[in-house]
């Protein structure tokens, strides 16, 4: 009798549910698409999410799925393209997943059309030097004549921050040479350290360690507020238009997702991001916090795309 | 130093502790032996495992998967001329005639042996230069990266019986390292509109399609059994022990073996492929009686081996240093780090050197304890070589073809290892080196890239190669390289003309 009772309680409380506009049932799987393989920074983030926003959204099961290929845009296609129910979801980076767009490539999605669930990571970049290197201001810099630059390949979000900073400090016109093509951004920085170049860029989060160590200096960073002792950001050395300057991570579905459940991802999102626990957790495994509601990610992607489009000219490949 | 080394080797003298070494061990020998799978997938599949784990458990199980994948991948090298990893490749060589000749043991002893040997000087190696690593890692730029390549290259051809065929093999595996997203020119190459090849042609699916698959079509056209020596006729199974003293009859091609491997191991991007090939072909070279190289000599498996676990060791001083990686695993351990909390970087080793030391200490162990895995197992792992092929094909060729689609869940991988194994089979037909075309492809875009960053740094002035200190010694390592043999045989020719 009771466990009759019990089943016409659970079927009454399935129908009352599926009842309601809230789509995603704690029965539910949420797959958020790593478009990169294990291990790196966006599957970090995912991961130190994905528990707590289980927890948000009631115990409905959230998984971490990797896609990787051709440079995240395999996954990144994935997730634009799949089923507007909610139910996938994915980590994607501005400016890298807004590049290729504005470098006038196909792609197989539109940031501005995402349904935007909120902002993750926020990191500024630094602009370094080698620290036995003579140059030890901006201006230092760009008396430089003949400038080499050490970063990774095209299509990678430091070459796009070094191209504009260099646009905007008008080292384009010294025809700086861009030693790009490191596998990634450890790499470009220990070419640097090595004296393959004079200058690179990396977001905060990368340098922080060769900053410490003592093998890198810093110049300049972006951003309203420098977190370096003694390092100037690019507003108060005079170029307040490399302020914006930031790679940032965020949490978004396919376009179309309908105004309930992008309300209760949203609220969820924002439930994780205020919980003390996590925050914590994350800034455990190095991540540079700075949430962003929903609808406040999908306005700054918006502007953000604006300010990458205004430096399409300098962003050709310059090898 | 001596201090965090205590707290490691009591740390890991704890019982659960040890439980993880060894499922990481287990774990890794089984992804080795599996071609296609490797310590990087274990690493992959068992990286969000570890989430609630204390940050040295992981450590621990990481370590065993390291010290342990390479050892795994030599057993199938041996018993199916199918290397369960890139870096067992070598070994098949030699592995495989001791094989057929119904020495199996022998072999899968000495490639144990060797390993363990190889993994131990690495660790100590590794310990002894540790001080001096980041100094170390700065030596190697561009110019130095690309003459390396070229050294990989010159000696991938002369090692060859026939030069022609050699030189044929490379030119096409450099060609197919050409296909995909070149992110310095910023182009697509070659790449026919299909999504899948931007990535460029992966190393595992086309290594799996040119071992794995190509071998079992040829036992479907030779049929019978792997071994060609009536299994009544050998009675039991021996050769393990007279594997183990065999490498200790061979000291120099150990420490050689092991000292190629640390050192290649140290060059990021490189890998251990390149570091068995390299200590396989110095063998050859250096030795006097050359002639049973790839019928069956010993020291051909013992070389590869040696210096395929030594390169764990080496492969730790940019990830140490720098926080660069110098493998696929080690990629994937630093993600490892990250995730409990640990950032890579110039740093860590002085931040969280007792954790790092776990890690070194669990390497070691592991080498040693997959080994005698191993040699107690290859009485039962021997018997496959006596199962009739109509059995083995289908089950090696799923095996094979799952581990394609395992790596990245991508069905266009299995296809990929499919295309692989019809050229395979071509290639053995017609007695081309298939190892050359492989590490043509390892070395074909990093020999690229960095010529052109090479040549970007000296404003494209290519005498800038000579200046540089590490580039110019390579430089003469590989004129060496290439005079040794010429010498040799002016040597010998003059020799019998006195005679």
């Amino acid at each position: 009798m009771k466990i009759k009772t019990a089943l016409l309680s659970a079927v009454a409380g399935i129908a009352l549910m599926s009842g309601a506009q809230a789509d995603v049932d704690p029965s539910d799987t949420v797959s958020i698409v790593v478009p990169y393989g294990p291990g790196g920074g966006f599957d970090r983030a995912v991961r130190g999410f994905a528990p707590y926003f289980s927890e948000a959204l009631g115990g409905a099961n959230v998984i971490t799925e990797n896609i990787p290929g051709a440079g995240g845009q395999r996954g990144s296609t994935e997730v634009s393209r799949s089923e507007p129910d909610g139910l996938t979801l994915g980590i994607f980076n501005l400016p890298g997943f807004a590049l290729p767009a504005i470098l006038g490539e196909e792609v197989g999605y539109d940031l501005r059309e995402l349904s935007w669930i909120g902002r993750l990571e926020s990191d500024d970049y630094v602009l370094i030097v080698a620290a036995d290197s003579d140059i030890q201001t901006l201006d230092d810099l760009i008396a430089v004549d003949d400038l080499i630059i050490t970063s990774t390949g095209y299509g990678s979000t430091v070459l796009a921050a070094l191209q504009i900073t260099a646009s905007e400090l008008g080292l384009a016109e010294k025809d700086p040479i861009y030693l790009s093509g490191y596998g990634g951004t450890t790499d470009a920085i220990v070419g640097l350290i090595r004296g393959d170049g004079q200058v690179s860029m990396a977001p905060v989060s990368s340098v922080t360690p060769y900053l410490e160590s003592g093998d890198v200096r810093a110049l300049a960073m972006s951003g309203n507020q420098s977190l370096f002792e003694g390092v100037p950001t690019f507003a108060e050395a005079g170029y307040p238009g490399l302020t914006p300057l930031n790679l940032q991570r965020s949490i978004a579905g396919p376009p179309g997702i309908d105004d309930a459940t992008l309300a209760q991802l949203r609220s969820a999102f924002m439930d994780v991001v205020q919980n003390e626990e996590y925050l914590e957790y994350a800034r455990s495994i190095g991540m540079n916090m700075s949430p962003m509601n929903g609808a406040d990610t999908a306005a700054d992607i918006s502007s953000s795309f604006e300010f990458y489009e205004r430096f399409t000219t300098s962003l050709q490949n310059p090898n | 130093m001596l201090d965090s080394f205590v707290t490691a080797t009591l740390y890991l003298a704890d019982g659960v502790t040890l439980m993880y070494l060894m499922l990481g061990v287990l774990v890794g020998l089984l992804f080795g032996i599996i071609p296609g799978l490797g310590g990087a997938t274990a690493i992959a599949l068992l990286l969000p495992l570890t989430f609630g784990m204390e940050p040295e458990q992981a450590i621990t199980l990481m370590g065993g998967i390291m010290g342990s994948s390479a050892i795994g991948g030599s057993v199938t090298a041996i018993l199916l001329n199918a290397p369960g990893t890139a870096p067992n490749a070598a070994t098949c060589f030699d592995g495989y005639p001791l094989t057929r000749q119904g020495k199996a043991g022998l072999a899968i002893g000495a490639a144990a042996t060797a390993s363990s040997l190889g993994g131990i000087v690495g660790v100590v190696v590794l310990v002894a230069i540790l001080p001096m690593a980041k100094s170390l890692v700065l030596l190697f730029g561009p110019p130095a990266f690309f003459m390396l390549a070229v050294l990989g290259l010159v000696s991938l051809t002369i090692s060859n019986n026939n030069m022609l065929r050699g030189l044929i093999a490379a030119a096409l595996g450099l060609f197919i390292g050409f296909v995909g997203y070149d992110d310095m020119g910023g182009t697509l190459r070659f790449t026919a509109g299909i999504d899948y090849l931007w990535d460029g042609i992966k190393l595992v699916p086309a290594l799996i399609g040119l071992f794995a698959i190509a071998e079992m079509i040829r036992l479907m056209v030779e049929g019978g059994a792997i071994s060609k020596v009536d299994r009544n006729e050998l009675g039991e199974v021996k050769g393990v022990g007279a594997g183990f003293k065999a490498v200790f009859k061979h000291p120099r091609t150990v420490l050689s073996g092991s000292f190629i491997g640390t050192l290649v191991g140290i060059v990021p991007g490189v890998g251990g492929t390149v570091a068995s090939f390299l200590s396989y072909s110095f063998t050859v070279q250096s030795s006097r009686d050359s002639s049973q190289f790839g019928k069956g000599d010993i020291r051909g498996v013992i070389a590869p081996e040696a210096a395929n676990n030594a390169k764990d060791g080496g492969s730790l001083i940019p990830t140490l240093a720098f926080g660069i990686p110098g493998s696929a695993e080690m990629a994937l351990f630093l993600g490892v780090l990250v995730l409990h909390g640990m950032q890579p970087g110039p740093l860590l080793l002085i931040e969280r050197e007792w954790s790092l030391l776990v890690l070194i200490i669990a390497l070691l162990l592991a080498t040693i304890a997959s080994a005698c895995v191993i040699a107690v197992a290859t009485k039962y792992l021997i018997k496959i070589t006596f199962i009739d092929s109509s059995i083995l094909i289908p089950t090696v060729l799923s095996v094979a073809l799952v581990g394609a689609y395992a790596l990245e869940g991508s069905l266009g991988d299995v296809i990929m290892a499919a295309v692989f194994g019809v050229i395979g089979y071509v290639m053995i037909r017609l007695d081309y080196p298939r190892i050359t075309l492989v590490i043509a492809i390892v070395l074909g875009g990093m020999m690229e890239r960095n010529f052109i960053q090479s040549m970007l740094m000296f404003r494209s002035d290519w005498t800038g190669f000579f200046r540089d200190t590490t580039s110019l010694v390579i430089f003469m390592i590989i004129v060496m390289a290439l005079a040794l043999p010429v010498l040799g045989r002016i040597r010998r020719r003059v020799r019998n003309a006195n005679a």
